[in-house]
C-alpha cells in the first residue's frame, strides 16, 4: 500500500506543473489521480495537525473564504481548497499541495470548504477538530432530495470526537450529529423578521419531536428563524454567538457571546452574509481569538459579491444577478433581494440550465416551489422570459398573478433582449444560471449595449 | 366546491403543492388544509378532490400513523367515487409496506398490495411520458424507491421512462377515482388534458383552465421534446 500511495502521491505532483503549463490550475486533477491510483488515498496523505471543515447549502464559500482571509491576515499559514473544488477530490488535491514528496505535512491548519454529499466520501479519512454548518435549505431535487436527508447525511459521517459549529436559526442543520459537542449562532430579532411564512418552502412547519404545529418568535425566510412547539414545549437551541442589534442603515452589528460583546461594521447589508459574518465571528472566537482580534482581522477581508454585478449604461442600471439554476431556493432568496432594491425594474429570466437541455430536458419542479410572486410587483414594470424553458417561466409568472401584458417570451437569450422596454432611470436584472455564464456574458454586453444607444438617444 | 390538501406541513415537497393552487385558480374552488393532529375533512364533509404530495422519508412514516384511523374512510370514498390524487412517494404510503437497504420494513396502511424498495444512496431522477385513455401524460421522477410485488390497475401506461418500478410499463395505481402516481411535481400545471380530466371526474361538465393558452403551450411543446427519439430519458 506505501508503495502504491507513494506512486499516487508523486503522480498527483507530477501532474500540478503539467497543468500550470496548459494553465489549467486549479482543477481537481491531481487528487483525481491520486485517488484513482490509490483509492485510500486521503487515508495515507499527512494531514496538518488542525483541520476545520465548513459546509451547508448556503455561504459554505463566503465563510471558508473569510476565515481563511482572517487568519492569514494574523499571519498564519493555512493549507486550503478555495482554488480547487469542495468535493473529495479537491480536499486530496489541497491535501497533496499540503505535504513534501515523502508525504511530510507542510502546514499545521487546515480551513477546508466541504460538500455535503461528499462528507461520506471525506470524513472517514480527514477529521476535522472543528466542523461548520451554516445552514441546511433544499437545493437540487434531483441530486440532493430533501434538506433532511443531506442532515442524515452528514449525521453519518462527521466523525463523533468533532466539535460542532451550528445555526441555532435552522432546525435541520442544528439538529445534525446530536452527540457531538456543538455551540450556536444566530441572529436575534431584526426589524424586519415576521411570524408567518410568506415562502413557498418551508422545510419545518411541523415540530420534530411531536408534530406539532411549530410557531415562531420571529422567522427571517423560509425555515430560519426562532420556532417553538405550543404542544410539547420544544424550541431552538440558545445562542452561543450572537448578533444583535443588526443596523443595516449604519452597517453596524453588536456581537455578543458568554466572554463579552463588541460592535462590528457589517460586511454586507444581505441578510445571508450577516449570517455569514456571526458565524465566522463564532468560529474565530471558539478558535480562541479575542473580540478585539477579531475586529481586527474583519476589518482587512471583504466578500466577493460576484453574484450580483452592477454596470451604468447610460441612465439605465443593468445588473446580472446569479440565481441557481434548478435550485428554488436560492432563485427565490434572489428574487426577494432584487424586489426590495430601490426604483422600476425589468427583469430578465434565464437560468435554464443548459447542461440538462442538451441531454435531456431539465426538470422544472423547482419552478413550482420557488417564489415566483415576489416578482408580482409594481415596481416590476416588465419581464422577458426567455431560452428553453422560457415558457415555462411564463406559465409560472402567470400562476404567481403577472398580469400577461407585463410578460413577453422570446426563445432566443439574444433577440430576447431586444424586447427590453430601457425605460430611462430603471434597472435592468438579468437573471441567470450557473452553467450559462458564458451565454450571460453576451446577453449582458448586448443589454448595456442597448441601453447606452437607447437612453442617450432619449 | 372544495379540495382539500392532506397534511402539507410533511408533504410539500418538488412543487407538489402548487398543482393545488392552480387546480383552485382554475375551477374556484376552496382549499381546507388537514394539519398531522387534525381529523381529514372528507371524514366529515363534502370533499371533491382530496390531493397529497411528496413527502420526505420521515414525512412517509409520520402520514402513515397520522392517517391510519382514516384508511376505512377512505376505503369508503373510494367505493363512492370520491376523487383522490397522490403523488410521489406519498403513493408508497398506501401500500403493503417498505423495505429499507439496511433490512429493515415498515408497514404501511395496505390499500394495495405493492410494496417499496427504498434505496437511498441510488436516486432514480427521469423524465416520463405515459398515456391515460387518449391523451399523453408528461412530468418528473426524481425518487429513492420503487414499487414492486402484486401489480394493481395501472393509473398510466408507459411510453418512455419506469412505471411503478423500471421493469414494468403500467404507472402508477388507479382504484376507482383514487389516483396514485411517482410522475411527482406540477403533474397538473403542465399536462392541461389530466387537468380537464381531472375536473370532470370531480363533476365539472365543462372544465376550464386558468391560462390555459400558455398551459397548453407548455404542454406542447414539452411533449414534443419528449417525443424526440435522441432525448435522453434517465439522468
Amino acid at each position: 500500500m506505501r508503495l502504491r500511495f507513494l506512486l499516487a502521491l508523486w503522480m498527483a505532483k507530477l501532474s500540478i506543473p503539467a497543468l500550470k503549463i496548459t494553465k489549467h490550475n486549479g482543477t481537481n486533477y491531481p487528487g483525481e489521480l491520486a485517488i484513482k491510483i490509490c483509492p485510500e488515498f486521503l487515508k495515507y496523505v499527512k494531514k496538518p495537525k488542525r483541520i476545520i471543515t465548513v459546509t451547508g447549502t448556503n455561504g459554505k464559500t463566503t465563510v471558508s473564504n473569510l476565515i481563511i482571509d482572517s487568519l492569514e491576515s494574523t499571519g498564519m499559514k493555512v493549507l486550503n481548497n478555495r482554488a480547487g473544488s469542495n468535493i473529495n477530490s479537491g480536499v486530496a488535491t489541497a491535501l497533496i499541495n499540503g505535504v513534501g514528496l515523502f508525504n511530510r505535512a507542510k502546514y499545521d491548519l487546515a480551513v477546508l470548504e466541504v460538500d455535503e454529499r461528499s462528507s461520506k466520501k471525506i470524513y472517514p479519512y480527514v477529521k476535522p477538530e472543528i466542523t461548520i454548518i451554516t445552514n441546511l435549505f433544499r437545493d437540487s431535487i434531483m441530486r440532493n432530495a430533501h434538506p433532511g436527508y443531506i442532515a442524515d447525511f452528514l449525521t453519518d459521517s462527521i466523525p463523533p470526537e468533532t466539535k460542532l459549529i451550528l445555526n441555532a436559526d435552522d432546525l435541520i442543520s442544528s439538529a445534525v450529529a446530536p452527540n457531538n459537542e456543538r455551540v450556536y449562532f444566530g441572529i436575534d430579532r431584526m426589524d424586519t423578521d415576521v411570524t408567518e411564512c410568506i415562502n413557498l418552502i418551508n422545510d419545518v412547519r411541523v415540530c420534530p419531536k411531536c408534530g406539532g404545529s411549530l410557531k415562531y418568535e420571529y422567522l427571517r425566510y423560509h425555515h430560519i428563524g426562532k420556532a417553538y412547539c405550543e404542544d410539547c414545549g420544544f424550541k431552538s437551541p440558545e445562542y452561543d454567538y450572537v448578533a444583535k442589534d443588526v443596523d443595516i442603515d449604519e452597517m453596524t452589528l453588536t456581537a455578543s457571546d458568554k466572554g463579552g460583546s463588541m460592535s462590528y461594521t457589517l460586511i454586507s447589508d444581505s441578510v445571508f452574509n450577516i449570517y455569514n459574518m456571526i458565524t465566522v465571528i463564532a468560529f474565530l472566537r471558539e478558535f480562541g481569538m479575542s473580540h478585539e482580534e477579531v475586529h481586527a482581522c474583519l476589518e482587512k477581508v471583504h466578500i466577493v459579491e460576484s453574484r450580483y454585478q452592477l454596470t451604468r449604461a447610460g441612465t439605465v442600471d443593468v445588473v446580472v444577478q446569479m440565481a441557481k439554476d434548478r435550485n428554488a431556493l436560492a432563485c427565490s432568496r434572489a428574487m426577494d433581494y432584487v424586489v426590495q432594491q430601490p426604483g422600476k425594474k425589468e427583469i430578465f429570466l434565464m437560468m435554464n440550465n443548459f447542461s440538462d437541455e442538451k441531454k435531456w430536458s431539465e426538470n422544472t419542479c423547482w419552478m413550482y416551489d420557488c417564489d415566483f410572486e415576489f416578482l408580482n410587483d409594481e415596481d416590476v414594470t416588465h419581464i422577458v422570459a426567455t431560452g428553453p424553458r422560457g415558457k415555462d417561466y411564463r406559465l409560472r409568472l402567470l400562476i404567481a398573478g403577472v398580469p400577461d401584458k407585463k410578460i413577453d417570451f422570446v426563445s432566443d437569450e439574444l433577440e430576447a433582449v431586444e424586447k427590453l422596454h430601457f425605460e430611462p432611470h430603471t434597472s435592468i436584472y438579468i437573471f441567470y444560471g450557473t452553467d450559462a455564464l458564458a451565454l450571460m456574458g453576451k446577453v449582458k454586453d448586448k443589454t448595456i449595449a442597448l441601453a447606452t444607444q437607447y437612453t442617450e438617444r432619449g | 366546491m372544495k379540495i382539500e390538501l392532506l397534511y402539507p406541513g410533511v408533504a410539500n415537497l418538488y412543487g407538489d403543492l402548487m398543482n393545488v393552487r392552480y387546480m383552485a385558480q382554475c375551477t374556484g374552488a376552496e382549499v381546507v388544509e388537514t394539519g398531522i393532529k387534525d381529523t381529514p375533512h372528507f371524514t366529515y364533509e363534502d370533499i371533491d378532490l382530496v390531493y397529497m404530495g411528496c413527502t420526505t422519508e420521515k414525512g412517509q412514516s409520520l402520514i402513515r400513523d397520522a392517517f391510519r384511523p382514516y384508511v376505512d374512510a377512505l376505503d369508503q370514498r373510494i367505493d363512492e367515487g370520491g376523487v383522490t390524487l397522490v403523488t410521489g412517494n406519498a403513493l408508497e404510503i398506501f401500500g403493503q409496506r417498505i423495505d429499507n437497504e439496511d433490512g429493515s420494513s415498515e408497514e404501511m396502511l395496505g390499500l394495495y398490495n405493492t410494496y417499496a424498495r427504498r434505496r437511498m444512496m441510488n436516486r432514480y431522477n427521469s423524465l416520463y411520458l405515459g398515456m391515460l385513455t387518449d391523451f399523453e401524460i408528461i412530468g418528473f421522477k426524481s425518487q429513492f424507491s420503487h414499487s414492486y410485488g402484486e401489480m394493481p390497475t395501472p393509473l398510466f401506461e408507459t411510453i418512455r421512462g419506469a412505471g411503478l418500478n423500471p421493469d414494468v410499463t403500467g404507472e402508477g395505481i388507479r382504484i376507482n377515482n383514487f389516483m396514485a402516481t411517482y410522475v411527482e411535481g406540477p403533474i397538473l400545471i403542465i399536462n392541461p388534458l389530466f387537468n380537464k380530466y381531472v375536473q370532470k371526474l370531480m363533476g365539472i361538465e365543462v372544465p376550464v383552465l386558468a391560462y390555459e393558452k400558455a398551459a397548453m403551450d407548455v404542454y406542447k411543446t414539452r411533449l414534443a421534446e419528449f417525443k424526440e427519439p435522441t432525448r435522453g430519458f434517465i439522468y
